[in-house]
């Protein structure tokens, strides 16, 4: 995940493309080293991928608490998953908006081998999570809880317009470990 | 040793706007508290100390570039009118979204210290504005204007 490629992307943040830059993108590949993406790019990328994780973590919980492969003798897994399921769905849509806002932030050259959205090759697949739901649960607030502050590190390498949508975007992730919290305590 | 010379002037004002957004959460969240009993009361309260902590630091941001911090009203016109505990909820939640604004204000600056300073008091208003709202959103602070329109829905 910190090997990011070097792809020709540009961030949407300045709004001023130079055309010619789109236009010779084709030609600029022959050369001997490929262009290094600026530094306030790679934080973009490595954001898109944090929140590219966190919904796969997300998915994959919830295809666990509504799938049939709980493990026997655990109370009431019917009304557990919908419980959870409930309380689970807002925070993956919270997630999915994030990772919206933060590819459109990205503008990737047409033709480039990034371009359009990245390959199923380069998103974390399915992650392993915990099965029982309380230690599902605990699994998420600890991943929020290191997303925010993941998030919050990103700022000083980042123009203004991204920085700002960082820090929203970890003031929300931050407000999620309340409501997971509030999760873990009626799980008892 | 920082005078006002090291301080770009949009630094100034983006601290004076989060100091008024501030005093006048002060002010709202005493009337919220009025409004209030039990927990919920003890919640404004909590929420009044921690804005009133906030304008000081302002403050003292503010004189150590060697600029005057514009003093407090001594009243501020609410968005809202409040005679229920609801409106008084409301009015906390109205009082949070305007700081999460302006503190979106502060981490637009160039200087790392006061992007983070204005992050995590921005978290910290998130977090009093989702619970008493009851839930979570997207994105504290930043206007649906701010926000590019997908082009297309993505999974």
């Amino acid at each position: 995940m910190a090997a990011l490629p070097t792809r020709r992307v540009v961030l949407a943040a300045g709004a001023t493309l130079p055309l010619a830059a789109m236009a010779g993108c084709g030609g600029v590949d022959v050369l001997a080293a490929p262009p290094r993406p600026a530094p306030d790019v790679e934080v973009l990328r490595s954001a898109i991928a944090a929140e590219q994780l966190m919904i796969a973590r997300y998915a994959a919980v919830l295809r666990d608490g509504s799938g049939s492969a709980r493990p026997a003798g655990g109370g009431s897994p019917a009304t557990m998953s919908a419980d959870l399921d409930r309380l689970l769905a807002p925070l993956l849509a919270q997630h999915k908006a994030h990772l919206a806002q933060l590819r459109s932030r990205l503008i990737v050259p047409a033709g480039s081998r990034a371009a359009g959205p990245p390959p199923s090759g380069h998103s974390p697949g399915t992650p392993t999570v915990p099965a029982a739901p309380a230690a599902a649960v605990a699994f998420l607030r600890a991943a929020e809880q290191a997303a925010a502050t993941a998030m919050l590190n990103r700022l000083p390498h980042a123009p203004a317009p991204v920085a700002q949508l960082f820090a929203s975007i970890s003031a929300s992730e931050a407000t999620h470990v309340p409501v997971l919290d509030a999760a873990l305590r009626a799980a008892g | 040793m920082s005078g006002p010379a090291a301080s770009p002037p949009g630094t100034v004002a983006a601290l004076q706007s989060a100091l008024a957004a501030e005093e006048a959460a002060v002010y709202g969240y005493g009337i919220v508290g009025a409004n209030l009993t039990g927990s919920p009361q003890a919640a404004a309260k909590a929420g009044w100390v921690a804005h009133q902590t906030a304008a000081d630091a302002l403050e003292a941001m503010l004189q150590s570039r060697g600029a005057q911090p514009t003093a407090a009203a001594a009243g501020y016109l609410l968005p809202i009118t409040v005679r229920s505990d609801s409106e008084a909820v409301s009015l906390a939640v109205i009082l949070e979204d305007r700081i999460e604004a302006a503190y979106l204000g502060l981490v637009a600056l160039n200087s790392t210290a006061i992007r983070q300073f204005g992050a995590l008091q921005l978290r910290a208003a998130a977090l009093r504005a989702a619970a008493w709202r009851g839930s979570t959103v997207a994105f504290p602070g930043l206007p649906a204007s701010a926000l590019a329109a997908p082009q297309r829905h993505e999974s």
